[in-house]
């Protein structure tokens, strides 16, 4: 039934149902799907897409960094008139402050030119925190402003980082004044990040007023995190810095003394300088106060403040509390770093203040000394340190004291920190100095704990005390004989280990044990590192020179000249030669061995000088010396100067045993040497030619002469300074092997103070060379290889040659070469010494040309300036006597454009100006501008001249600035120095 | 002065600056770039630890992979320097747990800077006790006193304190110490078998978990402190029976009362609490070697080799010694080896041109041997002589004094007067052990 009448209604369907059916329904259909994809679109966009970064970029949905609000100009306006009435807000005593400071509404306005008074009192009278946050946001609105601005125009050299430090910007700016309960977490991740930019060297100073505003937290490592900050950018923004005064001043007076410590250490680490008045009163109260923590670091904070504004430091009496609290604080580490402190203050203060000249010897006084010796094993082992060190400059006043003092310190060489037992061991031997068989006794008595030391701990601790044993064992080292295996080497050892053992060793050897040792070092001559085989073939040539008994080692010496290696043959010659200097009677052994070596498998000069000095010396007994001595002379230019020398003197001797055979080496020799460029050996050559042909004999006596042997060779460093180097016992000193003065001294420091100025610089190694020059031509006087006559003669050609090589110029013959006017002068010389016949012999054909040429002397005229080209100063005395003489000069002059275009780096004026005897001690800079410092000796007298030039390549100029010891000079060495300049990239 | 540090730098392996301190303002901000210029990138590195450049003077450290650099401008002590960062590592490792490398550096250079503002006041070295620092420094950061209103710990009193080693009201429930004295030999000898150079550095380290404030009193069998036992007592009846050594040089931890060390020759001491290094000693007289290696090296013609190693223990037979590695050299261009071992393995390793021979247990009284054969390539320049590096040795033996140190007895007296549980181990480690060969 049902069914039928269904079937009835569908039959007969009306034209509503029609629509219904064919429109509505559709359209309520598809509605209802395109409501359905709206809903999931909305959703989505609520729940994922709203997070997408892309789409919240095309959208621009993203938040821009909330901008910081400029200071308005209603407000500042309304400053201006405030400004003018006279204020009589509550409180205010500061006639001109400008405060207006409503306590609820928490609204502040301070003129900047007053800031300072005005916020420390706005500070106070704030109570709740939210409205000191306020009033920090208002301050910083005005401070920040600068640097904002300069942060917009980063510097080129300043690493990127710079989105990341505005984002961390932004982002302290929302914790600034939250209270949520998170936030202290959150900010410890911010502040990790800024001081970790901060550690990799970005500049995040800019954010220093976020910085500070985040700070107001109980959080203590976040403090903590703040004051590294601050303290690390206070000084380039000093106003800001004043920002954190308060904070830092109401922690000082927390109750806890922990952050009381931490407090006043920020506030003293502030270093900047108008900030001090804040410093002191904290300062004062915390060297009164009754936890001992706060004391040790408000005395720390004593002496900065002294590094500060020693002033301020004196003014309020600090050393004298600080005295007061050495002698009767009962906590040791106050006493340590009161000593510390005084000690430091008294030190640089003494020069000026007797009163502090007297307090500096009252730390050494008896009753100190013996007050802190009583109180010594209460002090931690740093503090032992300080105490020790002192205690080594106290001179008892009788025997019976000293030993009071040793029986008292004997333990202390137990001691597990090195540093504790190298100092008790410092005032062992400084005490027991006057009485040398106490002295030798306690270098017994240290031996054991020394030797623990240095097998124990890392490499470097053990190189510290290594050093200091070396001394100890240069000075005595018999007493180490028998110690001898503990300076073995071990395989893995660092090399700067290697070789201070391998100099003990050498040290030590003696009859006993002398073949032990040289078994060792034997050993160590095939070791991997080349350095170290050097250093230990030279000690085995050492302990040879050393001992009488000297058989086994001359075998072992042959026997490295038979390696086959480079580094060993060359090491082994030169020590071969010095063996044959002091026993000539091995001569005979060693010869044949040298005689095999072939004189093209040696390469470095010092090696191969030394085989030429064998082939000259010893040439009866080598049947081919000549043609060797030949060969080298015509490959003259492949040798090093120093090489040339000898080759020159082993011809001659060659000469006068073997004439007909060598005669034609030596003509090759000596036309070469005449032409060489160096002038040693120029000068050399010519002497010897000069010889010749005065008469053949006496050159022969003169260069040949019967040889002693050397008993002893020279000892490179002084007793002075020797015994300087050990009363610095336990410092730097020791591992230098040089006194203080020579590193740490201002003036002794050398050519480094200029460093700050020239960038770029090789002034150190410019320095180096005069010094290492200097130390040549030491050595090569002192040499022995010439005889003592032939010594004689040399330093008497020296004082001539001071003479010819004097550039004395005449403009008439400025495109002569210099060498060919030394040579002219050089023959007037002779001339007038020597009037005899000989002067033109066949060989002086060389010279015939050039005697025509010579510019007649200007007899009338005043003696003009003549200069010694082999001045010599190291860098301390330069820089000393700059110091100390007034400009005499100041004139800036033309340098041509040759000049400038040949001026591509500094050595190239350096080499120039050595060859007109003006010798340069410090250079750098780089193209276009460059920077030198000469400096000249007078030929016959040690005035000196110096000499500042900076010279611009490109705007062709050179400023000069010259000193000299004696003025009336000057201006002659003036000109000289110019001509020298202007003549600088013709040649 | 001592110290006086200016700056205190933490580089990595390629100069980068994991921590900057800047102590004074007497050197320039540049230092760094002056230590890596000067030292970093060139051949210096590595020759000498201190180095003048300019006016100042470095002090330089690896651990592990990083560079500690100490500026300082005045005449330092140099001592006093290293042991300050030696002592500074160490502290960081205690708070770390164990690894101080560049990670673990990274991780937590917050720790560190706060450590180093504690450590070190201006340049002077202050309290470097990992005690008394963890009582106020500790990773998690203490939340101030402000927020959890609780009492103040006395942290600060000990800060400065006399006994600065130890803290006051430790209780434990039970008390224990743990004695370990760990040895090693040093030895060089020469190719045929002489004894060239040979030492024990020994150290004694304690683990104390004892309450209160303990007095212990150490007793050892070395020579000068039973001679001055009998002396006191004033009758020689109760004579230590069995071997009395000789100590060449003893250090102790600043615990030890040196005093009535040197007074009475006993070692006393109020220990700190949990582990510490008590003494230090070397001995250079009457060392008992565990091992002797007996080495033969043929060069058979250009390119082959033969090698046999016999290494002998000579311990006793009821002893075992563990981790043994024997590392022989082998020339740089070997091409090919084989080997028979009696016991353990052996490889051969090309990058430290070593073949390593691990015996994992080794018993006492036994000599193993190895052999092998070595083929070279033939080089067609002339004969380059091998420089034979030495045979070197690592090992452990447990309950094995090479010096042949005992303890005779470990006394701890107390207020409340305990009972306490002593532990002692002995152990003998290969320091440098070399052979030539």
């Amino acid at each position: 039934m049902d069914s039928a009448a269904t079937s009835f209604s569908s039959s007969t369907p009306s034209p509503v149902d029609y629509i219904v059916l064919l429109i509505l329904r559709p359209i309520a259909a598809i509605s209802f799907v395109f409501v359905f994809i709206a809903l999931g679109w909305l959703l989505a966009w609520k729940l994922v897409l709203v997070h997408v970064p892309l789409v919240q970029e095309i959208f621009g949905l993203r938040k821009k960094p909330a901008k910081f609000k400029p200071q308005t100009r209603r407000i500042s306006r309304y400053y201006n008139s405030i400004n003018t009435r006279n204020s009589s807000a509550p409180g205010s005593g500061y006639p001109p402050v400008l405060v207006q400071c409503c306590h609820s509404s928490s609204i502040a306005i301070i003129k900047p030119n007053y800031s300072r008074v005005a916020i420390s009192h706005l500070w106070s009278s704030l109570e709740p925190p939210s409205n000191r946050i306020r009033l920090l946001c208002s301050t910083f609105s005005q401070a920040m402003a600068p640097p904002a601005q300069s942060s917009r125009n980063p510097s080129p050299s300043q690493p990127s980082g710079k989105g990341e430090v505005s984002d961390l910007r932004s982002q302290l700016r929302q914790l600034a004044g939250s209270r949520a309960p998170g936030v202290d977490d959150a900010k410890r991740e911010l502040f990790k990040k800024v001081i970790s930019y901060m550690t990799i060297g970005i500049d995040v100073s800019s954010l220093f007023g976020e910085m500070v505003m985040c700070s107001v937290t109980p959080d203590i490592v976040l403090k903590k995190m703040c004051y590294l900050y601050v303290g690390n950018y206070a000084k380039v923004n000093p106003d800001l810095a004043l920002l954190t005064i308060n904070f830092l001043q109401r922690d000082c007076k927390d109750q806890d003394p922990m952050i009381r410590g931490l407090a006043l250490r920020s506030l003293s680490s502030l270093r900047v300088a108008n900030l001090v008045e804040y410093l002191v009163g904290p300062l004062g109260s915390g060297l009164k106060d009754n936890n001992a923590y706060v004391r040790t670091v408000a005395v720390m904070g004593a002496l900065k403040l002294y590094h500060i504004s020693a002033s301020t430091c004196l003014d309020a009496d600090f050393p004298a509390v600080l005295k007061h609290l050495m002698l009767n604080d009962s906590e040791s580490q106050v006493v340590a770093n009161c000593l510390s402190a005084l000690q430091e203050i008294w030190n640089s203060e003494s020069s000026t203040s007797e009163e502090a000249a007297r307090e500096k010897e009252g730390l050494i006084s008896k009753p100190f000394i013996y007050y802190l010796l009583n109180r010594l094993r209460e002090f931690n082992e740093w503090g032992q340190c300080l105490v020790l060190e002192l205690v080594a400059k106290y001179v008892p006043s009788d025997t019976n004291e000293n030993f009071d003092i040793m029986n008292l310190l004997e333990d202390r060489l137990q001691h597990a920190n090195g540093a504790v037992v190298l100092a008790t061991i410092k005032v062992f031997l400084q005490l027991t100095l006057s009485m040398a068989d106490v002295h030798q006794e306690v270098y017994e008595r240290i031996k054991a704990p020394l030797l623990t030391l240095v097998s124990s701990g890392s490499p470097e601790q053990s190189y510290a005390v290594l050093s200091h044993l070396h001394l100890l064992v240069m000075r005595a080292p018999y007493l180490f004989t028998s110690d001898y295996k503990h300076f073995y080497c071990q395989y893995n050892e660092p090399s700067y280990v290697k070789k201070l053992k391998l100099e003990m060793l050498t040290a030590v050897a003696n009859e006993s044990n002398t073949y032990e040792i040289v078994t060792e070092l034997c050993e160590y001559a095939a070791n991997v590192y080349v350095a170290i085989a050097r250093e230990s073939i030279r000690a085995v040539g050492k302990i040879a020179l050393q001992q009488y008994d000297v058989n086994a080692i001359v075998d072992r010496l042959l026997q490295f000249l038979e390696m086959e290696k480079d580094y060993v043959t060359a090491e082994a010659l030169v020590l071969v030669k010095d063996l044959l200097r002091k026993y000539p009677q091995w001569s005979h052994d060693c010869i044949a061995v040298v005689g095999n070596i072939s004189s093209k498998n040696v390469q470095e000069p010092k090696a191969k000088a030394a085989l030429i000095w064998m082939l000259g010396e010893y040439a009866q007994d080598m049947d081919d010396a000549p043609y060797i001595l030949e060969s080298l002379a015509e490959n003259w230019e492949d040798d090093a100067p120093e090489v040339r020398l000898h080759l020159l003197t082993a011809i001659m001797k060659c000469f006068f045993r073997r004439p007909p055979e060598t005669q034609k080496a030596l003509g090759i020799a000596l036309a070469a040497g005449l032409s060489d460029f160096h002038q040693d050996v120029h000068d050399r050559a010519l002497f010897y030619y000069r010889l010749l042909q005065y008469d053949v004999s006496s050159a022969e006596r003169v260069v040949n002469p019967p040889k002693q042997a050397v008993s002893v060779f020279a000892d490179t460093q002084s007793n002075e300074i020797k015994d300087r180097i050990f009363d610095e016992f336990n410092s730097l000193s020791i591992v230098y092997q040089k006194p203080s003065y020579m590193f740490t001294d201002k003036d002794h420091r050398g050519p480094f103070e200029f460093s700050d100025e020239i960038d770029n610089l090789t002034v150190g190694v410019e320095s180096e060379h005069v010094v290492a020059a200097t130390s040549v031509d030491a050595n090569e006087t002192s040499d022995l290889l010439l005889s003592t006559s032939e010594k004689e003669e040399t330093r008497a050609m020296v004082a001539n040659g001071s003479d010819y090589t004097a550039p004395f110029y005449d403009s008439s013959t400025p495109a002569l070469p210099s060498q060919g006017q030394s040579e002219l002068a050089i023959t007037g010389l002779l001339g007038t010494a020597d009037p005899g016949p000989q002067a033109s012999t066949a060989i002086d054909d060389l010279l015939m040309g050039l005697d025509l040429t010579a510019p007649p002397a200007p007899a009338s005229a005043p003696p003009p300036l003549k200069l010694n080209a082999r001045a010599a100063l190291d860098a301390g005395s330069f820089q000393r006597t700059w110091r100390e003489l007034p400009v005499a000069i100041s004139q800036e002059c033309e340098l041509g454009s040759q000049g400038a275009a040949a001026l591509t780096s500094p050595q190239a004026l350096l080499h120039h100006m050595q060859g007109n005897s003006i010798q340069c001690i410090a250079s750098g800079g780089q193209s276009p501008n460059f920077k030198f410092f000469f400096f000249a000796q007078k030929a016959y007298e040690p005035s000196v001249f110096l000499v500042e030039c900076k010279i611009n390549t490109s705007t062709t100029k050179a400023q000069l600035n010259i000193k000299a010891e004696d003025q009336s000079t000057s201006h002659e060495f003036l000109a000289l120095f110019q001509s020298a300049l202007s003549r600088f990239g013709l040649s | 002065m001592p110290v006086a540090a200016s700056a205190i730098y933490f580089l990595n392996l390629r100069g980068d600056v994991l921590i900057n301190r800047l102590y004074r303002d007497d050197v320039g901000g540049n230092m760094v770039d002056a230590f890596r210029m000067h030292i970093m990138q060139t051949k210096e590195l590595g020759t000498c630890p201190v180095r003048q450049i300019g006016g100042c003077s470095f002090f330089y450290m690896r651990i592990s992979n990083v560079y500690i650099v100490i500026v300082v401008s005045s005449n330092a002590n140099v001592a006093c320097a290293f042991k300050f960062v030696v002592e500074a590592v160490a502290l960081f490792k205690s708070y770390f747990g164990g690894a101080f490398d560049e990670d673990a550096i990274r991780n937590n250079f917050v720790l560190i800077y706060e450590l180093l503002d504690e450590i070190m006041d201006f340049g002077y070295p202050q309290n470097l006790s990992p005690e008394i620092l963890k009582l106020y420094i500790t990773q998690e950061g203490v939340r101030s006193p402000f927020s959890s209103k609780k009492p103040v710990p006395n942290a600060t009193l000990q800060v400065t304190g006399a006994v600065g080693w130890r803290r006051e009201g430790l209780a434990y429930k039970k008390n224990e110490v743990f004695l370990d004295i760990v040895e090693s030999v040093n030895l060089l000898m020469s190719s045929k078998g002489s004894v060239l150079r040979c030492d024990v550095t020994g150290k004694i380290l304690m683990k104390c978990f004892l309450s209160g404030m303990p007095d212990l009193k150490l007793g050892l069998n070395d020579k000068i402190g039973l001679e001055k036992e009998s002396q006191l007592k004033n009758r020689p009846t109760k004579r230590y029976h069995g071997k009395t050594i000789e100590l060449d040089d003893v250090t102790f931890h600043q615990c030890v009362n040196l005093t009535r060390f040197n007074s009475e020759k006993t070692v006393s001491f109020v220990p700190p609490d949990g582990e510490f290094e008590l003494m230090k000693y070397r001995i250079t007289e009457g060392v008992n070697l565990p091992f002797r290696v007996l080495p033969t090296i043929k060069e058979l013609g250009r390119t082959r080799m033969e090698v046999n190693v016999k290494v002998k223990s000579v311990f006793g037979a009821k002893m075992f010694a563990l981790g043994v590695v024997i590392k022989i050299p082998v020339p740089k261009q070997t091409a090919k080896t084989s080997f028979q071992v009696t016991s353990g393995r052996a490889k051969y390793n090309a990058s430290i041109d070593c073949l390593v021979w691990k015996i994992r247990k080794f018993p006492g009284q036994t000599e193993p041997t190895l052999s092998a054969e070595i083929e070279l390539i033939s080089t067609i320049a002339e004969k380059k002589s091998w420089t034979r590096p030495p045979i070197q040795m690592e090992f452990q033996v447990p309950m094995f004094t090479a010096s042949g140190l005992r303890v005779r007895f470990l006394k701890v007296w107390e207020k409340s007067g305990y009972n306490t549980v002593e532990w002692v181990r002995y152990i003998t480690k290969a320091g440098s052990y070399e052979v030539r060969c």
